[in-house]
């Protein structure tokens, strides 16, 4: 038998040859803080010391560790904690903190190496970007973790103690957090989900006898009543044993027959006439949705549902300007085709459930943005008692909009530890993760734009295409019209329906393809009209919170000294693009806030999945008693606690933070009344010592409407388009459970490229980007998230997209190395700039950040590569291929 | 999860430091025996003839070859290949031996639900489907690019390969002409690769190794070039190119190296030079843009060499 060391301690390893290093350290050892995610020696965050070298140990084979040393995030921080942890904890270089304990492990190393070489010198940003090259993190926490290891290794964390701008952050960085996948209950079973390999076929026989037969196994079947697959990885059933071994050979075990049905793939077949019908008329309810809200009704027909275009106001006025315009060769007239990529989540937490059954009561951890409503769809669903349900989800790896629904994962896992009588946890690997859990669908964008000769906007026509595989509900054209008010607007929405997966909410759904399309064709009309492109949008778009960002950004030294195009092999140019979202909100949330044990307590089934939900609460309830974040315990992540908010959008903050106000200053109230003892005369903390002595307490309020005290110009978007708004907004009410406030949460965006006409590279150097969502709950939060956005953005604009077979639809980009997010060497340096103002209408003054954040970037990068290049990018991501093809003036494939 | 459809290699499989073959295990793709490779003074380090030539051990860390000081001084381009290749953490563990015998990272035949030409199929995927990574030298019936980057690097070198069995193999050698899609590699079964051979450097000759990607690191070039060149009185005297990225094996840039030698080393011969990179090309339908990068890459790293 051979041995290695872990932490310290001399353990033993197996024989299998199959064994992993990284199954010896959370299987074997139950050390959790190394995380799985892509399995390919891509992403980093299963990254270990070995003799202190950081090494994916997803790809080590253990027997490789033989007499080895292995050092795992649990052994760093283990006596204390390394200065990397402080300064991670200290600059919150972390949001979900999925990444985090690959980064804090490779960081520490590279820490350890710099200080014993170089001292406090402090590493640049390329010394930096290439040492963490082997890591990737979705939420896109960079710009703090340049600043954490800088600083860590410049001396400036070698002290006792940090304070967390997250409250969770000493967790994260020291792997103690605990999300799905971590979970592990004794006699736990491993789950795993057989799939098509067909885009389409009717499955005439499925026997799970075989599987069952095997020791230990169970099988469930997860087919519809019609027995129709209709996307290559459609689950068929599912079954558990064991370990992920005895379960794979479970899944062999199952015997499929079927009759393969014609198929179609994509947006340009899907609405060729005669393609394959992927759902009949009775069929129709099996698709997914692609957005925030259910949709509204429309016409279907085949594949092609649509047009939706209730936004559309005076449309065929606008058809026939755009009509003469073109006829006449108007050069006011800008049309252009626009073309977005199918943009994957990509969570770094893959789709998890782990579910329990004790006697009839139900314990469901799952990796979702939703505990609360989960619950809720679980008890409809299997007609179990509310109160029999329970949904935690402590820590989430990330979600993305992807995890705000009733998923396999979490059918599977329950209706096999039920058919088991175990625990049974099913986690998608990384293939089902790029695959079948969701994406943000790709689209075709047509925008004709019509400048009036004295510089108004007259018409404004958008028709999107979105290419929704399995799914309906896709509005891209439609949020055309809550900006830049024109004398028509012809705006027309299109799912088309393929044999593929369904698309997903993703982060903004419809909003940074919207902009990517809309934001560019303002951009040509500027040019065309010869204005300044600020100076066109603050003519063009009234809206007040965005007024004062363009003030902002026309203010800023990079925009005023722009320069001239360049011809050189290396072109710099500037580009600005807006974006908005709705500021929604839920009703019906409640916040407990209480004096429990003598520390103030604040409790509600929502989640923090990386946003920072938990600070929010905590910081915003200690400002009001004076107390520091860490005196305030946050209870969230479990759906027993009263109704709070799905993490989606944007809805959190807003949500909770008006009851959470109103519940401290009824509790303030309590707390004096009952007080025996007034606080001594001149008290620092009078609050610290009230609560210190007063007996339990607790507090629920309910959100209640805003007030009507809106600053002048702020009105609810929906108001504005009058009849058909108000209707939507109801329905949203209604049957989404989130009501649209007023005032529009938005950001404008200031992006610098340099593009290498050599070799297709767009470098992007600096982003400013200025955030209109009222006043700012956790600054140092508010900040990751909205440089997160950016990330994500340049994500979207220069490296994502969802590749397919075209013929088979099977997803060639199911891996890390094959779907590309960006790296912290693709980071430039950001600039936050919020606007506090605007919301003064609502309890806290505060909006959600997430997606306002996120839709202007692609189309600034856009704006931007045109100012370099002088030709237009229609279509992104803005690859190598597409810049030196666009360059020729050719198409790329 | 689906069920491997059979699309699978079954046949017996060498490991060194397994970061290939780990994630062709857990996908299902590889499910034959695996053979541990264990090192020995011949087969890891780097060792030196006295006529300055060295010799690496097929098990040598990747890590080990790009910070080695005495190597980069005498085949820099390697040593940059080396650094430019995956990740710091990959470099830790992968070994130079299996990056030359690593498998296809084509996404058709990484998916094990799959058949193509590399997993006993009877035609490729690849070339009637999705080839945006695919070669542009279109040279056998599999259309997926070779892997290595090392292997690109030693053929600027005339590395010669010794393996168990045999030794003095050249890179083309040991990868073939690419007119073979079933295999990355024409070792037989059970030949194991021990080491490999550089002639000594040219006094005065330079190199340098560059990748053409999407994004800063970490990703598999779209077209990756190594260029050594001796420059003396203003003249190139030899000049050496090899690429990868673009072919299913690395391949010299033959008429570009023609065009410099004996040349004036000026913006006008390497420019004139790189246009001649793409000479023989056979692009696929979504894989022009890689002519355009490997001109490009050519023009930087000559005009770089020579400054």
């Amino acid at each position: 038998m051979t041995t290695t060391t872990i932490n310290g301690r001399v353990e033993s390893l197996p024989d299998d040859p199959d064994a992993l290093l990284i199954d010896i350290v959370r299987d074997q050892l139950k050390l959790t803080g190394t995380k799985l995610v892509c399995g390919a020696g891509v992403c980093g965050a299963c990254t270990v010391l070995v003799d202190g070298a950081p090494v994916a140990s997803c790809l080590m084979p253990a027997q490789a560790a033989a007499g080895k040393a292995v050092t795992t995030v649990e052994g760093i921080g283990a006596a204390q904690l390394h200065p990397v942890q402080k300064a991670f904890m200290a600059h919150d270089a972390l949001q979900c903190g999925f990444c985090t304990p690959g980064f804090i492990v490779e960081a520490t190393a590279f820490c350890d190496q710099w200080r014993a070489t170089k001292g406090t010198a402090v590493p640049s940003r390329e010394e930096i970007g290439a040492a963490l090259s082997g890591h990737l993190c979705r939420c896109g926490a960079y710009d703090g973790i340049f600043r954490a290891v800088a600083d860590a290794c410049a001396g400036r964390f070698d002290v006792d103690n940090v304070a967390a701008p997250r409250i969770e952050a000493r967790d994260k960085v020291t792997g103690a957090a605990k999300y799905t996948v971590d979970i592990n209950h004794d006699g736990q079973l491993e789950g795993l989900i057989l799939r098509s390999r067909d885009a389409h076929a009717r499955i005439t026989m499925l026997d799970l006898a075989p599987a069952r037969a095997l020791a230990g196994a169970v099988a469930v079947s997860l087919l519809g009543d019609d027995k129709i697959v209709r996307y290559v990885g459609e689950p068929i059933a599912a079954v558990a044993a064991s370990d992920r071994k005895s379960a794979l050979a479970a899944l062999a075990a199952i015997k499929v027959s079927s009759e393969k049905l014609p198929a179609v793939v994509g947006l340009d077949a899907g609405r060729k006439d005669g393609a394959p019908v992927v759902f009949d008329k009775a069929s129709r309810k099996r698709a997914g949705n692609v957005s925030e809200a259910a949709g509204g009704p429309a016409p279907w027909k085949q594949n092609i549902r649509g047009p939706t275009a209730v936004f559309s106001t005076r449309a065929k006025k606008a058809r026939s300007w755009v009509d003469e315009a073109r006829q006449a060769n108007n050069r006011l007239l800008v049309e252009a085709t626009f073309r977005t990529a199918t943009q994957q989540h990509a969570c770094l937490e893959p789709h998890a459930a782990v579910a329990r059954f004790d006697g009839d009561r139900l314990t469901l951890h799952a990796s979702t943005q939703q505990v609360f409503h989960l619950k809720e769809q679980i008890a409809k669903r299997y007609k179990i008692d509310h109160d029999k349900v329970r949904v935690i989800a402590d820590h989430v790896g990330g979600g993305f909009g992807s995890k705000a629904s009733l998923g396999t994962e979490t059918i599977a896992a329950i209706e096999l530890a039920r058919e088991a009588k175990a625990p049974v946890r099913v986690a998608y690997d990384r293939q089902e993760e790029l695959s079948v859990a969701g994406y943000r669908p790709a689209a075709e964008l047509k925008v004709a734009l019509l400048a009036s000769d004295q510089g108004g906007l007259k018409a404004l026509s958008v028709t999107a295409h979105a290419d929704t595989g399995a799914a309906t509900n896709s509005t891209i054209a439609g949020l055309a019209r809550l900006i830049y008010p024109a004398e028509a607007k012809d705006l027309s929405d299109f799912d088309v329906i393929s044999n593929l997966p369904p698309g997903a909410a993703f982060r903004g759904p419809g909003g940074p393809p919207m902009a990517f399309a809309v934001e560019q064709s303002i951009d040509e009309a500027a040019l065309r009209l010869r204005v300044d492109p600020i100076a066109l949008r603050k003519r063009w778009d009234p809206d007040p919170n965005r007024q004062r960002l363009y003030d902002w950004a026309s203010g800023l030294d990079i925009w005023r000294n722009r320069k001239p195009q360049q011809n050189g092999r290396y072109r710099r140019g500037i580009g600005v693009a807006t974006g908005y979202w709705l500021y929604l909100w839920q009703p019906n949330v409640k916040v407990e806030v209480a004096v429990k044990g003598g520390r103030i307590v604040a409790s509600t089934a929502t989640q923090d999945i990386g946003t920072g939900t938990r600070s929010v609460l905590a910081d915003t309830i200690a400002r009001e008693f004076d107390l520091e974040p860490s005196d305030i315990d946050v209870r969230i992540g479990d759906s027993s606690l009263p109704e709070g908010p799905g993490s989606g959008g944007s809805r959190v903050t807003a949500s909770v933070m008006p009851p959470t106000l109103q519940a401290v200053r009824k509790l303030k109230a309590a707390i004096l009344e009952q007080a025996t003892r007034k606080p001594a005369p001149g008290s620092n903390a009078p609050w610290r010592e009230l609560i210190a002595r007063s007996p339990d307490i607790a507090v629920t309020e309910a959100r209640g409407e805003d007030g009507k005290n809106t600053a002048p110009g702020i009105r609810s978007p929906l108001r504005e388009v009058g009849l058909i708004g108000m209707v939507f907004g109801w329905m949203m009410r209604r049957f989404s459970n989130i009501a649209v406030g007023a005032g529009v949460p938005s950001s404008v965006q200031v992006i610098e490229v340099e593009v290498d006409t050599w070799l297709g590279h767009v470098r992007v150097l600096n982003v400013h980007t200025g955030i209109a969502v009222g006043k700012i709950a956790s600054p140092a939060l508010a900040r990751s998230q909205a440089c997160g956005a950016v990330i994500q953005g340049l994500g979207y604009a220069l490296y994502e997209a969802r590749e397919l077979d075209p013929n088979s639809g099977d997803v060639l980009t199911a891996g890390m190395e094959d779907y590309r997010i960006p790296g912290i060497a693709d980071t430039p340096e950001i600039n936050v700039h919020f606007d506090e103002a605007g919301f003064d209408h609502v309890l806290g003054n505060s909006v959600g950040i997430g997606e306002a954040s996120t839709v202007p970037t692609s189309a600034a990068v856009a704006n931007a590569i045109y100012d370099a290049i002088g030709v237009r990018l229609t279509e992104i991501p803005i690859r190598p291929d597409r810049i030196v093809a666009a360059l020729k003036g050719r198409t790329a494939a | 999860m689906s069920v491997a459809t059979g699309e699978v290699i079954t046949a017996p499989e060498f490991r060194a430091a397994g970061t290939d073959l780990s994630e062709r295990r857990r996908s299902g793709l590889s499910c034959g025996s695996i053979i541990d490779l264990t090192a020995s003074p011949d087969t890891i380090g780097i060792a030196w003839s006295t006529d300055g030539a060295a010799r690496i051990g097929a098990l040598t860390a990747i890590a080990a070859v790009a910070s080695d000081a005495r190597l980069a001084q005498a085949y820099p381009g390697i040593t940059a290949a080396a650094q430019g290749l995956a990740t710091p953490q990959i470099r830790h563990m992968a070994t130079i031996g299996g990056n030359l015998a690593q498998r296809s990272r084509c996404w058709y035949f990484r998916n094990p639900q799959i058949a193509c030409l590399k997993k006993g199929g009877s035609d490729c995927p690849a070339r009637s489907g999705n080839h945006l990574y695919h070669v542009a030298f279109d040279l056998g019936p599999c259309v997926a690019p070779h892997p290595s980057t090392i292997a690109m690097a030693l053929m600027a070198y005339d590395a010669k390969v010794t393996t168990d069995r045999r030794s003095g193999l050249s890179i083309s050698d040991l990868l073939g002409d690419g007119s073979n899609g079933a295999t990355d590699n024409l070792l037989a079964s059970g030949e194991r690769i021990e080491r490999i051979e550089l002639p000594a450097p040219l006094a005065g000759e330079r190199a340098l190794y560059k990748r053409a990607i999407s994004r800063s690191y970490a990703e598999w070039p779209l077209v990756e070039i190594c260029v050594r060149a001796m420059v003396t009185g203003g003249i190139f005297q030899q000049v050496r190119i090899t690429a990868g990225g673009i072919a299913p094996v690395p391949l010299r840039l033959a008429a570009s190296e023609a065009a410099l030698k004996g040349e004036p080393a000026n913006a006008a011969t390497i420019a004139q030079a790189a246009e001649l990179a793409t000479s023989g090309a056979k692009p696929l339908p979504m894989t022009g843009y890689k002519l355009e990068l490997l001109t490009g890459l050519v023009r930087d790293v000559v005009e770089r060499i020579v400054v």
